[in-house]
């Protein structure tokens, strides 16, 4: 860290005051830079008003517009966030409109289905009544038949009796029974 | 080797005639290279939220993810410390951050770094005290000698106690320049004196050391500057919360204090 300048005021004395002198001068009394008050005004005037440009540029343009910028995206996300929720619920009620139209339809189906396993049962039943009407209706006019026939021949074999017994009355007796004399044996047979 | 100082000369660039202001005396209003390195950070930071602000979307791309990031990093720091009041503040506190920020960073890339000079860093401190001064008296009137009074203190340590908080705050303003200030040319020297160590050893000046110097210089030089791009952002970071702390103090003056 030597001053540039030391070995020139070393080599050359006459010169070296001077050298040294504008050395010193140049770097002010305390040897920084910074000390080197005679470049103090200008650089603090022009750094305040830099400043307050730039304080009025932030204050009236850009902060606001940053402001709005988040505000929107602020908005937008609350925007699209109710949507969603919206949506949701929208969908939500769509599937529980769907739930109970499906347990509707599965019940009218099982209605329906109840009906007409009902009425294929009366049906049936209706048909099969029917049926055993005109079956019972056949059976007694068999058994009406089966009994005129059974009377007549009923009838028929008292005649063959009577005859029979005439005729062996006639053999034996030689007489003809009368009709009351068959009677009675008849009855007492 | 070369000064570690030399960056810090102010160097005359365009010279203009003396302008002698009432009450201040003769100001020399020549354009100097902190005046460039001042302007560049200027135009950097109103370039940077242009764009970042220009074409906001909802959806931020990158530069504007940045941006939106620094702004609510401020944001969240003025509305936790000083509270309620602190969005009307914000724009003063991002304004000293992205202003100190641009010109740390600056100095990384440029051959002169303006906040290492004590001018610079004064401004940035007498603006952060003269505001909290401004609305400590526009908010609490004389009330705001309260701040020295502390009402937690046994009345006997009063006077004491307020006494040393009034000396506090007055040297507050000194602190805030002499930390930034302090930092940002220490860095930059230790940066300077690392890398000369690199070209000592390099043209062969140091000897056969050089052959070690010169590896681990570089490799301090190369840590150093790591280190300085930290520094940059803290200290525009740790400049941006202790202006909040200090409107925190006369904002919300008498309550929670």
């Amino acid at each position: 860290m030597a001053d540039p300048h030391a070995p020139a005021a070393a080599d050359a004395h006459g010169a070296a005051a001077d050298t040294h002198a504008s050395t010193e001068a140049d770097h002010g009394s305390g040897g920084l830079p910074q000390f080197e008050f005679q470049h103090w005004g200008g650089q603090i005037i022009y750094l305040v008003f830099l400043f307050l440009v730039l304080y009025l540029l932030i204050d009236k343009i850009f902060a606001p517009r940053m402001r709005r910028v988040f505000d929107e995206r602020a908005e937008t996300i609350g925007k699209a966030v109710e949507d969603a929720r919206r949506v949701q619920n929208e969908a939500q009620n769509q599937a529980e409109a769907g739930q109970s139209e499906l347990a509707e339809a599965r019940a009218s189906a099982r209605r329906s289905a109840d009906a007409a396993k009902a009425r294929v049962n009366e049906d049936i039943a209706r048909r099969t009544a029917e049926a055993e009407a005109v079956q019972a209706g056949r059976v007694a006019e068999a058994e009406g038949r089966i009994g005129k026939m059974r009377d007549a021949a009923m009838a028929q074999v008292e005649a063959v009796a009577d005859d029979t017994t005439k005729a062996i009355v006639e053999k034996l007796t030689g007489k003809t029974a009368t009709a009351a004399e068959l009677k009675a044996a008849k009855g007492a047979a | 080797m070369a000064d570690p100082l030399h960056q810090f000369q102010i160097q005359k660039i365009v010279d203009l005639p003396d302008v002698t202001l009432p009450g201040i005396g003769p100001v020399d209003l020549a354009i100097t290279n902190s005046h460039v390195a001042m302007t560049i950070a200027f135009v950097v930071v109103v370039a940077f939220l242009a764009i970042v602000t220009g074409g906001a979307k909802v959806v931020p791309g990158r530069l504007q993810s940045v941006g939106e990031t620094l702004f609510g990093m401020i944001d969240n720091m003025t509305d936790s410390i000083i509270g309620h009041d602190g969005r009307k503040y914000f724009p003063f506190v991002f304004t000293i951050f992205l202003f100190i920020l641009a010109m740390n960073v600056l100095g990384m890339f440029l051959s002169f770094t303006a906040t290492s000079q004590l001018a610079i860093t004064a401004t940035f401190a007498l603006l952060t005290f003269g505001l909290v001064l401004v609305v400590g008296f526009a908010r609490n009137g004389l009330g705001f000698f309260a701040l020295f009074w502390p009402t937690g203190a046994p009345l006997v340590m009063r006077p004491v106690v307020g006494l040393i908080e009034f000396f506090s705050f007055m040297l507050r303003p000194i602190t805030l320049m002499l930390r930034l200030f302090g930092n940002m040319m220490g860095g930059h020297i230790a940066l300077k004196v690392f890398a000369g160590f690199v070209a000592t050893a390099v043209i062969g000046t140091a000897g056969a050391a050089g052959f070690f110097i010169a590896p681990l210089s570089l490799g301090m030089t190369v840590g150093l500057t790591a280190l300085e791009f930290l520094v940059a952002f803290l200290q525009a970071f740790v400049f941006a919360v202790l202006t909040c702390i200090y409107l925190n103090d006369v904002v919300n003056l008498g309550h929670g204090h």
